[in-house]
């Protein structure tokens, strides 16, 4: 599944070699960057990734985290061993975690090394105007990857969770993807303003602020927050489920 | 067939941990903006009091982020003037008239900053300010210093650059301002003593505060609301009603900070509404001096700019065009047609209606306009491309308005919460924050 994200960057980068630079202001945000500085195509494929390719891949696997199990029919024999039913659950969840971080640093560091093969490399402009050096510009980028790394944590309770309801791994991976689709979604329409502060993907596409000149901090504290605050739950509705659970399989 | 058997203390954890985690979350999640607005007991003050005291504030160093929110009931206009940015934008690279295009985007860039709803960092140092204006995945930036500005935007890779003229000496102009406005302070101060009766000193500041109070008194009414909470700061709250219920504006609310004065948040609510129509304030504010390097400019490689120079004039110019202006006004007494139609002032107070004959004053700016463009020759654009530029422009105006506007009897109506505006069939503009039916009234009777 990781190859699978390291292609968007690597597609990116191709397309935009092949055909030439987008225009300023057309096609996804940074596009235009890139003839200018390969460093971009990390920051494009983001861009492009965050809303669907990502979720669908953290939704893979949060989802299959229990209900593959219990679908092989090993989950049994996982809870034989005397490590508790809230511990297996813990260990699921951080190896969901570290996929998070693993697949936002592959589309960065892919990109990134894509962008430099077959484009120049130089000084980052921010957001601002202003440029930053190669090396500043690398330490954003991959601040911006733990921020999107931090975006995917809330996801991944909710999938999580869902793996916990069934013994049918594709019904909790669908549910996990529709679900972020659906508060993206809800997210775009301003009739429910109200409800976009309590969305899991409200803060999904701010990593930009990152690339602000001085960069912008809130909104990866107020990220954390939301993100928190949704594993908090969820994990709490898991953990009551799974150690409720009568496991059959 | 489960491997364990809940126990008491299974039991208790599974409990234990939604009973703990769910209400830890939600508290989080509401009790922290909660605490933003607990109640806030500041030191009474009256209005005069409060007034003098936002007067006397020398706030001159900030940094904070501001929320504009403006919902005036207008359609969108964000689609209109995206589209002239865009034109604007593509035709700047084009060539012909490329300054002008370029100025009217600025136009409207400036024009969305002022209506539209937006966050923005505001940085602000003795000298320096910068508006840093937070779009998702873009940004536009002003930066303004005392000898220079730029406008940027991200999203078109476009910055514009406001210089003075070259050979420009800074100092001297604010000297050269400085001395002009005491010169000014003078004489009204020698005139109006001129005026008062013989063993009279002018007036105190107080006494021409409780005067200028006494006169607004006349029209609104003026209160110190409940002091609250703006961006973390204790505030004063002061509310401005209309006496009158034939404007559209209900009230007035401005957030003055509790410690130095400085105006945190203000509000305009139409009448009969219960959120403001437009309201902009801080959300969060430092009176720290921000770090330099945040007015510090260069625009990237790549990037389009534009070059301009600002019609800045000396103290010898400003003279020239004082003693032209009043040769002018001089010719006019004589004369019975003015080179511009001044706007006529129809009532006052709150349910002023400024009328202009939108006509004969385009004309006239249009006029003087070329005028001056020939006569500075600062754009090097052909007078053909100019020609072709300010017809596309008029056309795109008047498209423009017929999306915005309603037809009524006599014209056409630009209805937004706040203010209304009539255009004649006849050609006549009027404007004010009134009713529809308050501004056909003017119309009719002025005609």
């Amino acid at each position: 599944m990781l190859g699978a994200l390291a292609l968007i960057p690597i597609l990116i980068a191709i397309a935009i070699r092949v055909s030439g630079g987008a225009s300023a202001g057309r096609g996804p945000a940074f596009l235009d960057q890139i003839t200018g500085n390969g460093l971009f195509v990390g920051m494009t494929a983001l861009v492009v990734a965050t809303p669907l390719f990502l979720p669908l891949t953290i939704g893979v696997v949060a989802g299959d985290s229990i209900a593959g199990e219990a679908s092989l029919g090993t989950l049994r024999y996982l809870l034989v061993a005397p490590a508790g039913r809230i511990r297996l659950l813990v260990v699921k969840y951080v190896v969901a975690a570290v996929f998070c971080a693993a697949a936002a640093l592959t589309v960065v560091v892919v990109g990134s090394l894509i962008g430099w093969a077959l484009f120049p490399i130089g000084p980052v402009t921010t957001l601002s105007g202003g440029q930053l050096t190669v090396g500043e510009g690398l330490l954003r980028f991959l601040a911006i990857g733990a921020y999107v790394t931090v975006s995917m944590l809330g996801l991944s309770a909710i999938g999580l969770f869902l793996s916990t309801m069934t013994t049918v791994p594709v019904g909790a991976m669908a549910a996990t993807a529709i679900i972020a689709v659906a508060a993206q979604i809800a997210g775009a329409l301003p009739q429910l303003e109200w409800l976009h502060p309590w969305l899991f993907t409200d803060r999904w596409l701010d990593f930009a602020d990152l690339l602000r000149s001085p960069p912008l901090w809130d909104s990866f504290g107020a990220n954390a927050l939301l993100q928190f605050a949704y594993i908090v739950v969820f994990g709490a509705l898991a953990a009551l489920r799974f150690t409720t659970k009568d496991v059959l399989s | 067939m489960s491997p364990r058997t809940p126990g008491p203390t299974r039991r208790s954890v599974r409990i234990l941990i939604p009973a703990i985690g769910v209400p830890v979350a939600v508290a989080l999640a509401v009790i922290v903006p909660m605490q933003a607005n607990a109640a806030v007991d500041l030191p009474d003050k009256t209005v005069e009091q409060l007034l003098q005291f936002a007067r006397s504030s020398d706030v001159s160093a900030l940094s904070g982020t501001i929320e504009q929110r403006s919902e005036l009931g207008l359609p969108d206009l964000s689609g209109l003037t995206g589209a002239g940015g865009a034109m604007g934008g593509s035709s700047s690279g084009g060539g012909t008239g490329g300054t002008d295009a370029a100025a009217s985007a600025g136009l409207d860039e400036l024009l969305a900053l002022a209506t539209g709803s937006y966050d923005a960092r505001v940085y602000l140092d003795g000298e320096h300010a910068r508006l840093q204006v937070l779009d998702r995945m873009a940004e536009r930036n002003v930066y303004l210093s005392p000898t220079e500005a730029w406008y940027v935007d991200s999203e078109t890779q476009a910055a514009t650059h406001l210089t003075l003229p070259e050979g420009t000496d800074v100092e001297q102009l604010k000297a050269d301002a400085q001395a002009e406005a005491q010169r000014l302070a003078d004489e009204a101060k020698a005139e109006a003593e001129a005026r008062l009766p013989d063993g009279q000193s002018l007036p105190t500041p107080q006494e021409v505060l409780d005067q200028a109070l006494a006169r607004l008194d006349e029209t609104t009414a003026v209160s110190v609301g409940t002091d609250g909470r703006v961006a973390g700061r204790e505030a004063y709250e002061l509310v401005l009603e209309p006496r009158t219920s034939d404007t559209l504006v209900g009230e007035i609310r401005v957030a003055i900070d509790g410690e130095n004065g400085a105006a945190l948040a203000a509000s305009i609510t139409a009448r009969g509404a219960s959120d403001p129509a437009y309201s902009i304030g801080y959300s969060e504010v430092s009176f720290q001096a921000p770090d330099a390097s945040v007015f510090a400019f260069e625009p990237a490689d790549g990037m389009t700019v534009t070059e301009q120079v600002a019609p800045i004039s000396t103290a010898d110019e400003i003279a020239q065009w004082k003693a032209d202006a009043q040769a002018k006004a001089d010719a006019a007494e004589g004369a019975t047609v003015p080179d511009v139609p001044q706007p006529i002032v129809h009532g006052e107070g709150w349910t002023t209606v400024v009328e202009l004959d939108a006509q004969a004053a385009m004309a006239a700016l249009g006029e003087q306009a070329a005028a001056e463009g020939d006569s500075t020759g600062s754009g090097e654009g052909s007078g053909s491309g100019d020609a072709a530029a300010s017809a596309e422009q008029a056309a795109e105006a008047s498209a423009m308005l017929e999306t915005l506007t309603q037809p009524v009897d006599g014209g056409r109506v630009l209805q937004t919460s706040l203010l209304t505006v009539l255009f004649t069939d006849d050609g006549r503009v009027f404007a004010g924050s009134v009713p529809v039916a308050t501004l056909l009234d003017v119309a009719t009777a002025g005609s």
